[in-house]
């Protein structure tokens, strides 16, 4: 009988180990630390440098925002699709990773001010003799990242609307850069700013054209802003506008 | 092309933390769990088999986002490295009690009848007899879980565990290098996969009992 119980017990120090040995859990109400979430693979936005540090103009953006208004962040890298229902889920705080406003988001999380405003730019191949026009018509093959407003501009104005292309999602917005470089896909919708920054990069495309789509970047919090973050989000953008850091940011990664 | 080993090395040793842990969880389950299935009475059969009938059939990702995005609606908020250990390793365990089953059941019932006749209670003769034999007879089918385990992993990263891929994409990213990244990460998974077998394979050698071996390898 000693020896069952032995194997059980063995089992639950196992258990208890791992549980207590990671200091994970925490009851949700006392939070010391926001945790900023973020699909760290959008440069100029946010990315992985060199050195092994996240960079980037948001990340910095809500560095130096915690900085003014006085909280701690940490900044972790998930997946795109599961920013949003992490912040839902309580996982994260904060969502920083160039999420535009749609109506459809705000249902379920809150926004902040509009921090940045970008339009979609259509990648080809240089090679490939399209044009924004032709990249975009019936019988190619087109790429966004899954979730985007890429994605749902691909699928709203040209699939629903009768014209026949194919719409192949990736899980990361480089991966649909690699797919186009690969000559596996035509065109590549993508928020202008990281598009610039990848034509930058990577000599064999280019950009065709930009749609305007007008849309607006915000920090989302969870819904209801249960720790009050919006207005600190909102205070600490109009100080650093106020002091000209904004611009330097802008500067710092954006160039021009 | 060299300053991207660092980052990568760095992602392996995540890799192997993950590796570790979901063996260990997945045997410390695993082993009570075929125990239960061959010798337990008819309600631990029962759940065993229910248990490992779950771990089977659920895919490894949509229990991923279950542990992790499930864990905080019961109030609970673990982190992501822990719900990869847990869902992994559950899904581990499920498999790994069906090789502990079959090398358990694979020793001839006589024994139990002979340890038992000599005095031996149940559960002593499952630790002296049944066990030692059974555990030596499961290591090739265990090495096969290993090299599942390994690359199995890599999945962690969809719950936002910075393992050895997702060091390989930020590279990437960066770079937009992809074909030398990947060719390297293949090469440290295979180095992983192909040591682990080879210490498997050794162990297994050690441990042997004249006579006993499931088949003499070809020298």
């Amino acid at each position: 009988m000693a020896k069952r119980k032995m194997g059980l017990v063995f089992a639950v120090v196992v258990l208890m180990v791992l549980v207590l040995g990671s200091g994970v859990i925490s009851p949700a109400a006392e939070k010391k630390v926001y945790i900023v979430a973020s699909d760290i693979s959008w440069l100029p936005f946010e990315w992985k440098n060199e050195a092994g540090n996240y960079v980037g103009f948001e990340l910095d953006v809500m560095r130096e925002i915690a900085k003014l208004e006085g909280y701690r962040i940490e900044i972790k890298d998930v997946t795109w699709s599961s920013i949003i229902p992490g912040v839902e889920a309580g996982k994260y705080d904060i969502g920083a990773s160039g999420v535009t406003i749609t109506g459809k988001r705000e249902e379920v999380v809150d926004f902040s001010e509009p921090y940045w405003k970008s339009d979609q730019a259509v990648l080809i191949r240089k090679d490939s003799g399209l044009n924004i026009i032709t990249a975009l018509s019936e019988g190619r093959t087109v790429g966004a990242q899954k979730g985007t407003t890429g994605a749902d501009w691909i699928q709203i104005n040209l699939i629903e609307k009768g014209v026949k292309v194919e719409l192949k999602l990736y899980e990361t917005y480089s991966l649909a850069v690699l797919d186009l470089v690969n000559e596996n896909i035509d065109a590549v919708l993508q928020d202008e700013p990281a598009s610039r920054a990848s034509v930058a990069k990577e000599k064999a495309i280019e950009i065709a054209g930009i749609i305007v789509t007008g849309e607006e970047f915000g920090f989302l919090v969870k819904d209801g802003d249960p720790y009050g973050l919006l207005s600190k989000i909102n205070e600490g953008m109009k100080k650093l506008h106020a002091s000209g850091q904004w611009d330097k940011l802008v500067a710092k990664y954006f160039g021009e | 092309m060299w300053n991207s080993i660092p980052p990568l090395l760095k992602g392996t040793v995540v890799t192997l933390e993950l590796t570790f842990l979901l063996l260990v969880v997945g045997l410390a389950v695993g082993i009570p769990l075929a125990l239960g299935q061959v010798y337990g009475g008819r309600g631990l059969v029962l759940l065993s088999s229910i248990y490992e009938q779950i771990f089977r059939s659920i895919p490894a990702l949509v229990l991923l986002f279950l542990f992790f995005f499930g864990s905080s609606f019961i109030g609970l908020n673990i982190s992501a490295f822990l719900s990869a250990v847990l869902a992994l390793g559950f899904r581990s365990s499920a498999y790994q009690s069906q090789i502990f089953r079959g090398a358990i059941q694979s020793i001839p019932q006589g024994q139990m009848t002979a340890a038992r006749s000599l005095g031996m209670g149940k559960f002593q003769a499952i630790r002296h007899i049944i066990l030692p034999q059974a555990l030596r007879l499961s290591l090739p089918p265990w090495s096969n879980e290993y090299s599942s385990v390994v690359k199995d992993t890599s999945l962690a990263y969809a719950v936002g565990v910075i393992e050895l891929v997702r060091e390989g994409r930020y590279i990437i990213v960066r770079t937009f290098e992809p074909m030398i990244i990947y060719i390297t990460i293949a090469v440290i998974y295979f180095i992983l996969t192909y040591a682990g077998n080879k210490s498997l394979g050794y162990l297994e050698e050690k441990l042997k009992v004249p006579g006993f071996e499931t088949k003499g390898r070809k020298e």
